[in-house]
């Protein structure tokens, strides 16, 4: 059928081409929401930026090694994919599990090589006409990212993907699109890694993964921009099919400016999921996340708990939005969010809301913006620990239920690791905000 | 080897002033009881020996073995040998009791316990506090009873073998079974090593564990101090009692 797939290789030109037009005629957006909170671009120089090219290297030893110590043994891997900058510069999957029909690739690659699944999948959920940047994303990206898993294959080591951004001057327009199967079970991981460099940088984002009936998925996104001025401005969708299950764990821990929309959709029949966020900014970083937990069919079920700590002068806003569409009656589901202030410059915002269009559901929803507990503090110190001990520990006490919620020993090390550093790296600023509090 | 406090005023933030110049000598080897009603100052008298910063000391001291802990640091005091039983005791998410008493005791020591060395000690107090076991890797105080959380304050005194041990209302909110356990536990403990103050409300607690001294407090101060039988004759009269006593010796 050379004809027909002609038509539809030249479709997703097309779609770049109405991305392209989007992108020309939209201008860059300033995100305002009610009170102090806004995200504007306005120091980003966009002209600056360019999607630059690398040549493919054989091992992680050819990368940053920050590549390396975030990903730990490769051996304990299913498959790595890393795209550094435009390029997509490492690729490969177990033999056994290619044998298997499972399917880690460039997005480039697979438009061609496995050009049904992407035709039938690409963009199904996301929209090339959502502003600037998903449009830029559509028009722009290269290399990418493609998982697969064929129906009922179990795998059980992390298919991870990578994206590096190693040097100022980069913009990095990255689509992943992932396609789990009928009764598959995977387990994937996508990291978005940067050194600390001076100047800017721009990550924009595309992700989209549809489970299929009855698949159960771990997905975690791992967010470290490191100190340089990272850009990160994305939009994340998850699709659960019917009796699938989903736990989608999102850690953010680094970034200049991060401006994310993230939306799981239990979009048939007894889809369920478990959504555990994380966040910790630091110095002048600004994080803005709208989540969206959303009910399209009835008896679907859903829990969100996300859990914030900010130091410095940072700033993270946190909102969750549960919607509950008309006809998904007998859903159940929760959102939770909490943010902690470790310093009396950082400013943070829980917004849990709640759009319910049917009836005998039951949704409940929480947001709390607080503090160390002094006795709690003073409780540990009667045990012989510092202050500084005692705010370490209940600092990581706090995010450990998350933590756990990974169920990743080598990522879960990964994110206790990288928190420990931050709070060591703040450690006299909140101690002085503790005793002066008091 | 003894706690002394001399003198002690203590006020709150509002500035209103609940101790009015306490005194009390607690040396090694000896289990005093300090008993009182509701608001007399007994809990705030805790906090204030442990340093608990919502309490402010104005004037008076606190004194272990000859070195002046009156504005130390909660910590410091610990290292020092002081260890406080809480009435209520903070629940700390995500951090297992295990994990907690390993920090805990690394705390006091020169040099990390070593692994197996921890686990018979712990192994050892749970067994003496008839502990499930499974406790350990639960995070501490996260939905335990509140002889749960009791039988936890006690484990830490066992684990932490301090030289002076404040246990606030320890005896409040346990049934008769689980408050026969604690006292054992402290019973055990009991001994050349450690002194021992028994903050309690009711009598109750002192026929587990009896005490040589027992110090009454009305209003934010010590009224009234003598032997084990001064217990025995508040339960014969109670506080109205002994109120009505100390005005009229006053008067």
């Amino acid at each position: 059928m050379p004809a027909s797939a002609d038509l539809k290789a030249s479709l997703l030109e097309e779609r770049r081409a109405a991305a392209l037009e989007v992108y020309e005629r939209e201008p860059v957006p300033t995100w305002r929401r009610s009170g102090f909170w806004t995200t504007s671009l306005k120091k980003l120089r966009l002209d600056e930026l360019e999607p630059r090219r690398y040549e493919p290297v054989d091992s992680l030893e050819g990368l940053h090694p920050v590549v390396a110590e975030a990903i730990g043994e490769p051996s304990e891997l299913g498959g790595l994919l890393v795209q550094r900058g435009a390029s997509t510069v490492l690729s490969w999957i177990e033999p056994e599990l290619a044998a298997q029909g499972v399917v880690l690739t460039s997005l480039e690659r697979a438009v061609t090589a496995h050009r049904e699944l992407v035709e039938r999948w690409y963009m199904k959920r996301l929209s090339e006409d959502a502003g600037k940047f998903a449009a830029a994303t559509a028009a722009f990206w290269t290399g990418g990212a493609f998982v697969s898993v064929p129906r009922g294959v179990k795998v059980e080591k992390p298919l991870q993907i990578v994206y590096l951004i190693d040097e100022p001057g980069v913009a990095q327009y990255a689509h992943t699109l992932g396609v789990v199967g009928e009764l598959a079970e995977c387990r994937i991981r996508e990291y978005d890694l940067a050194p600390d460099f001076e100047g800017q940088a721009l990550h924009s984002g595309a992700f989209e993964l549809y489970c299929g009936a009855g698949s159960q998925v771990k997905l975690a996104h791992f967010q470290d921009w490191g100190a340089g001025e990272v850009h990160d401005i994305s939009t994340k969708k998850v699709e659960i099919a019917r009796d699938a299950l989903c736990a989608w764990t999102p850690i953010h821990l680094g970034g200049h400016l991060t401006k994310q929309r993230l939306d799981i959709i239990t979009a048939e029949t007894g889809s369920d999921m478990r959504h555990r966020g994380i966040y910790f900014t630091e110095g002048t970083e600004h994080l803005d996340l709208f989540t969206t937990d959303l009910k399209e069919q009835h008896h679907t079920n859903g829990d969100t708990v996300w859990k914030g700590a900010l130091t410095g002068s940072s700033r993270a806003s946190y909102e969750g939005l549960i919607e509950i569409v008309r006809g998904a009656q007998e859903s159940h589901t929760y959102l939770q969010t909490h943010s902690m202030l470790l310093s009396p410059k950082a400013k943070a915002d829980a917004i849990p809301s709640l759009i319910v269009e049917t009836d005998n559901v039951s949704a409940s929803h929480g947001g709390t913006v607080g503090e160390l507990d002094d006795e709690s503090i003073f409780y540990m110190q009667t045990r012989g620990l510092s202050r500084a001990q005692a705010v370490r520990i209940l600092v990581e006490g706090y995010f450990e239920e998350v933590v756990q919620a990974l169920d990743d020993p080598s990522l879960e090390d990964l994110v206790r690791r990288t928190i420990a550093t931050k709070l060591e790296a703040a450690e006299d600023q909140v101690v002085e905000f503790i005793a002066e509090r008091g | 080897m003894s706690l002394e406090i001399q003198n002690l005023h203590v006020q709150i933030e509002t500035g209103e002033e609940i101790l009015h110049g306490v005194d009390l000598r607690v040396a090694k080897g000896e289990t005093h009881a300090l008993m009182g009603p509701n608001g007399s100052g007994k809990s705030t008298l805790a906090n204030t020996i442990m340093g608990n910063p919502s309490y402010e000391i104005t004037e008076g001291s606190i004194v272990l073995n000859g070195e002046d802990l009156t504005e130390a640091d909660p910590d410091v005091r610990a290292r020092a040998g002081i260890f406080m039983a809480f009435q209520y005791p903070a629940t700390i998410p995500g951090v297992s009791v295990a994990n907690f008493l390993r920090m805990a005791v690394n705390a006091g020591r020169e040099e990390a316990i070593k692994v197996k060395e921890f686990g018979q000690l712990l192994r050892k107090n749970m067994d003496m506090l008839r502990i499930d076991p499974q406790i350990t890797k639960r995070y501490l105080n996260e939905g335990f009873s509140g002889g749960e959380k009791k039988r936890a304050e006690i484990l830490q005194l066992a684990m932490l073998r301090p030289e002076i041990a404040v246990l606030d209302e320890t005896d409040s909110g346990l049934d008769v079974d689980a408050l026969r356990i604690v006292s054992e536990g402290v019973n055990q403990l009991r001994g050349p090593d450690l002194g021992a103050l028994i903050i309690t409300h009711y009598t109750r607690i002192l026929s587990y564990i009896r005490p040589e001294f027992v110090h009454i407090m009305l209003d934010g101060r010590i009224v009234r101090e003598g032997g084990a039988e001064l217990a025995d004759q508040l339960e014969a009269e109670g506080y109205e009692g002994v109120r009505a006593e100390v005005a009229a010796s006053a008067g």
